[in-house]
């Protein structure tokens, strides 16, 4: 799956484990969803929406059109 | 003013320079060192016809003293400790009892004195007991606050590399006990499918976690 968590964290200017102490998880876990070898459980994809203050969808592409 | 800037940026949580882990590290390899070199003293003092020390009593100082280093570096990072999370804090609390317990387990046993990790050789009751007690409760306690403390990301990576632990056993063993029934192979043994398993299981888990 697709995201775009990494443009998102650019633009805060927030480095991974910055991110990574805002989501209370490791460093390794928003590598991992940045690159796309692991798709977050939905309490943390909420979280993320929360915290970039944006919906779900904007954030992560599942790449189905419609 | 700008000292006051520097002020606020220096109580910046953010701008917190991150502890280097040499001193954890050294601290671990100078403990058992410790433990070592008293277990080496009091195995020379017998040989020379003295009264040894006591198996535990050189495990215990090395360890309080390696204890007391430990706190003395959570001390000097206690600004950077005290930003983590509640989780996080727990999490490093499970990992640092998790080794404490594999270093006073493999000290005991060099007391003991099996220097081989393999070692089938004969041990005293209290020591065996001893042993399983530990690992007991505090392997369960090590592992109830490490399942409660890892993000999702880790429980992944966790739960492959506990299946590939799980099928690194299931395989080989019935393959080796019928190669064993026809005289193909020596007689099944658990430690080393012990090995095989706990190695795969942290290959995988390497990989899942660090890739």
């Amino acid at each position: 799956m697709n995201n775009k968590l990494k443009v998102l964290r650019a633009m805060r200017n927030w480095s991974q484990a910055e991110l990574a102490d805002r989501l209370d998880v490791s460093r390794q876990a928003v590598n991992a969803i940045e690159t796309g070898k692991y798709d977050p459980s939905l309490p943390l994809a909420f979280k993320l929406a929360r915290l970039f203050e944006m919906p779900i969808e904007e954030i992560f592409d599942d790449g189905h059109e419609g | 003013m700008t000292a006051m800037k520097d002020k606020i940026m220096t109580n910046d949580p953010q701008r917190r320079r991150i502890p280097g882990m040499g001193w954890p590290i050294a601290i671990f390899v100078g403990t058992a060192m410790l433990a070592g070199a008293f277990a080496g003293y009091s195995e020379t003092r017998a040989e020379l016809g003295h009264p040894a020390l006591a198996p535990w009593a050189g495990a215990m100082i090395a360890i309080g003293l390696g204890a007391a280093a430990f706190a003395l570096y959570v001390r000097r990072h206690a600004d950077w400790f005290r930003q983590w999370s509640p989780r996080k804090r727990l999490y490093w609390i499970g990992l640092v009892l998790a080794g404490t317990l594999g270093l006073v387990s493999a000290i005991m046993l060099q007391a003991n004195g099996d220097t081989d990790l393999m070692s089938d050789s004969a041990m005293t009751p209290t020591l065996a007991i001893g042993l399983s007690a530990l690992w007991l409760i505090g392997l369960v306690s090590a592992l109830i606050i490490y399942h409660r403390t890892i993000d999702d990301h880790e429980r992944m990576a966790y739960q492959i590399a506990g299946l590939a632990g799980f099928y690194a056993f299931v395989v080989p063993c019935p393959m080796w006990w019928v190669l064993a029934r026809a005289s193909l192979a020596p007689p099944v043994e658990a430690m080393p499918l012990f090995v095989l398993s706990l190695t795969v299981n942290a290959l995988v888990y390497c990989w899942f976690k660090f890739r």
